[in-house]
């Protein structure tokens, strides 16, 4: 990876170490410079299925301008020459990075005016694990204990932004729910009160029956998933289930429901079951996004489970809208990232290589436009 | 600023996945014959047919010898049998205790129908059970009739069979609170037999009284009356002497306040037998928990092989169960034989695994027998149903094949 000015020219590594010091003068003289810069890339992934040779995506003002084998950039504008992938950076729904302080009340199980956002740290360090990994946007979630938590919010992982704080409205399927000494302990009263709660329209659950508000259930067990799916399409909702290493044995429960399905990454040493599961649910064109986030799932393990599905047979195009454009759409944000259309925030990870191969490294990750790790810019 | 004309896709053709993966639809039109039918509907047909069509029994048709193009055949035919408590749930988590009377919740919610334990039931012969919420809370809701196997959504048979609580000590089970201050969520319920009566008399007043009163209704109000009605039966676990005399005493207070008459099921009622006449007095039903190594059930109720016999000689309405038990020496059918070897005759035993608990939870005009027009829940045997020597060799739930009898055809023998 190396920066020329102004003009491109064909990407070598061979100027690594000079290109060090040019970055330390970019730094320098660049603060006052115009917010329009480029990167050139052997392989540019524009979106899932779009794959440019030799690309070049023109960032400006933290969007991408434009995108493509020619792009023109004004002259002057430098240029980040990068001899291996350029991808969007990934999406993933994250458990609990940035979050601070208490994220579940004991004592209430339905808090459904609550908001994830207000107990997020977006400068905490949690967060750079993840942007290290080429997760650029994270969606994070209120606690599975709470049967109502509130809405959750979807964040960047560097640049302290927050793009939505009201992606979903999350409720709980999960047991965790149900295990605090309280009100509901059953799958069946929990079920009756949002039953209830949705067929009354009270409060923020008017913005759910309308439509307005996609919910995002937690489960871990099949039943729990099975149970989370009929409730929802009972009740003509849209959103996704969340977790669970089996969900995708109810695949076309959430098919007929109309529903996405967030499930946990393949780590090593999981059982194929849980692969079949997941490919079950490519087969059945259920939306599908991968949950990152630290302690229960490592950030590489996105990249790992794409490229464990890829071997199953699964179509390149189908494992990259997983990582990025099909999960931001899940989140409530493909309209700004998960592509590098143009006018889309310019989330940008530089690899090594083919990102699907374990090999690869993240040698540079841009979010919105700003360099956050690694690179020249 | 010029876009990208040529995108390259990459991208490889769509590679080639299952189809959909959508649940095929069962087939569920099968011929059986047997050498020996029991019908559980009075009759034993040496050598019958029974056709199957769309899931239900289309002719029942004796025939001495089997037709060449028979799908299926073996030595004994019944109907599936009925686990009349089969407690297959998700525990703690299946009933609702933040209160001890939450008789308006159905256990359908709460169940998972994807536990491998129902596959276990059918791989037995047992095609379907009545399931109800665990007896935590003293009155802990609507009781379900479910179907053991076939797709997820057509297991349930009925929902609100029956109302389902619990008289004695399991909803007090861990409720003392020591010293001092209650400390736990759970320690308001009552701890003690005392306790939980009071909730149950407390609530079926209420109920009674808020029929003239709307504004005393309360949730769950209207399922206590309908309880009341006798509409819907009650199903109470009520394991010994004290706690079935409690029931029974309830029944009767009930009907001389003039609130109605509960439609009454004991269940797991293991010492039925040493108040033989309250039961008759009062018309109640009674579900036998499965036989225990030492006689001696929960709640050290005592259990001898000869109760279910003692109670068929007096004409008290019988059911067996196994609790949903998958291990092959607790089963449905050992519980039937070991019936039989406390003196219960074979017919009664077979009612009392099949058309028996069907009655009980008003589900007899869909299961329960071998008759036209019921639901073709089937199982074939090897040898004479309940003899420990016997195996199950084919199990048909809502016609379709859980068990193939061509599979252990190798095992089957002559009647």
């Amino acid at each position: 990876m190396r920066v020329t000015l102004p003009a491109p020219s064909k990407p070598s590594r061979t100027l690594r170490a000079g290109a060090a010091a040019l970055a330390l003068t970019l730094a320098v003289h660049g603060a006052a410079a115009s917010d329009s810069f480029a990167v050139r890339g052997a392989v540019v992934v524009v979106a899932p299925g779009q794959v440019v040779e030799n690309g070049v995506v023109w960032i400006e003002n933290g969007k991408v301008r434009a995108v493509g084998p020619d792009v023109e950039v004004p002259e002057g504008t430098p240029v980040v020459e990068h001899d291996g992938y350029v991808t969007p950076g990934l999406v993933a729904f994250g458990s609990s990075d940035g979050l601070e302080g208490e994220t579940f009340d004991s004592t209430r199980s339905m808090l459904p005016a609550a908001s994830i956002a207000d107990a997020v740290n977006l400068s905490h360090r949690g967060f750079d694990a993840l942007c290290r990994a080429g997760i650029t946007t994270v969606v994070l979630s209120p606690s599975v204990d709470a049967l109502a938590g509130g809405s959750t919010a979807v964040v960047k992982t560097a640049g302290n932004r927050m793009l939505t704080r009201d992606a979903h409205f999350a409720l709980s399927f999960d047991s965790a729910a149900l295990d605090r000494e309280r009100f509901p302990t059953s799958y069946g009263a929990a079920v009756d009160e949002l039953d209830r709660l949705v067929e009354s329209g009270e409060g923020r659950f008017a913005a759910v029956a309308g439509g307005d508000l996609p919910v995002l259930m937690a489960v871990s067990a099949r039943h729990e998933a099975l149970r989370a799916a009929r409730w929802a399409r009972r009740h003509g909702l849209r959103g996704a289930v969340m977790g669970g290493d089996l969900t995708g044995e109810l695949a076309d429960e959430l098919a007929a429901a109309g529903l996405a399905a967030v499930v946990a990454p393949m780590a090593p040493g999981q059982p194929a079951r849980s692969l079949d599961a997941m490919m079950a649910l490519n087969a059945a064109n259920v939306p599908l996004a991968l949950m990152a986030g630290t302690p229960a799932h490592h950030p590489d393990d996105l990249r790992l489970t794409a490229a464990m599905c890829l071997r199953e047979g699964l179509a390149r195009n189908a494992a990259w809208r997983m990582l990025t454009a099909g999960a931001a759409r899940i989140a409530g944000v493909g309209g700004s990232v998960g592509t590098l259309a143009e006018g889309r925030d310019a989330d940008l990870v530089l690899w090594s290589g083919d990102p699907l191969e374990l090999s690869s490294t993240v040698e540079a990750v841009y979010v919105d436009g700003v360099s956050a790790l690694g690179g020249e810019r | 600023m010029i876009l990208a004309a040529t995108i390259l896709a990459l991208a490889a053709p769509a590679a080639t996945q299952p189809a959909g993966g959508r649940t095929q639809e069962p087939q569920n039109d099968w011929t059986v014959w047997a050498a020996k039918v029991h019908t559980a509907a009075g009759d034993t047909l040496d050598g019958a047919l029974v056709q199957v069509t769309g899931g239900a029994i289309a002719s029942v048709t004796p025939m001495a010898e089997p037709p060449e193009d028979v799908a299926l055949r073996a030595a004994v035919l019944t109907p599936g049998m009925i686990d009349a408590s089969i407690r297959l749930t998700a525990g703690s988590r299946s009933v609702e205790q933040s209160s001890e009377q939450v008789a308006r919740l159905s256990i359908v919610d709460a169940l998972d129908p994807l536990d491998e334990a129902w596959a276990g039931q059918a791989r037995r012969g047992v095609t379907a059970g009545v399931v109800c919420p665990p007896d935590f809370a003293v009155i802990g809701g609507l009781g379900a009739v479910m179907r053991t196997a076939g797709p997820v959504d057509r297991r349930l048979v009925a929902e609100e069979v029956c109302l389902r609580g619990a008289i004695g000590t399991q909803p007090s089970l861990g409720n003392n609170m020591g010293f001092g201050v209650p400390g736990n969520f759970y320690v308001r319920r009552p701890t003690t037999r005392m306790g939980v009566e009071w909730v149950w008399r407390k609530s079926l007043y209420e109920a009674a009284y808020s029929r003239d009163d709307p504004e005393r209704a309360f949730e769950g109000s209207d399922v206590l009356n309908r309880a009341l009605s006798g509409e819907l039966p009650v199903s109470i676990q009520a394991w010994t002497t004290q706690d079935i005399r409690t029931a029974v005493f309830l029944k009767e207070e009930m009907a001389r306040e003039g609130f109605g008459e509960l439609d009454l099921i004991l269940d797991a009622a293991a010492e039925a037998w040493r108040e033989p006449d309250l039961l008759v007095r009062v018309g109640a039903s009674v579900v036998l928990p499965p036989f225990t190594p030492t006689g001696r059930t929960a709640d050290g109720a005592l259990f001898p092989l000869e109760c279910p016999r003692e109670l068929h000689d007096l004409g008290i309405p019988i059911a067996l169960s196994a609790h949903g038990d998958g291990s092959p020496t607790e089963s449905l059918a050992l519980q039937a034989g070991l019936a039989m070897r406390g003196g219960l005759p074979f017919d009664a035993a077979l009612e009392a695994v099949t058309i028996a608990p069907a009655r009980m939870y008003g589900v007899d005009d869909r299961l329960g027998s071998i008759e036209v027009g019921k639901d073709a829940d089937l199982v074939l045997w090897n040898g004479t149903p309940f003899e420990p020597t016997s195996r199950v060799v084919g199990v048909l739930v809502h016609g379709e094949l859980i068990v193939d009898p061509r599979e252990s055809a190798a095992d089957s023998r002559d009647p």
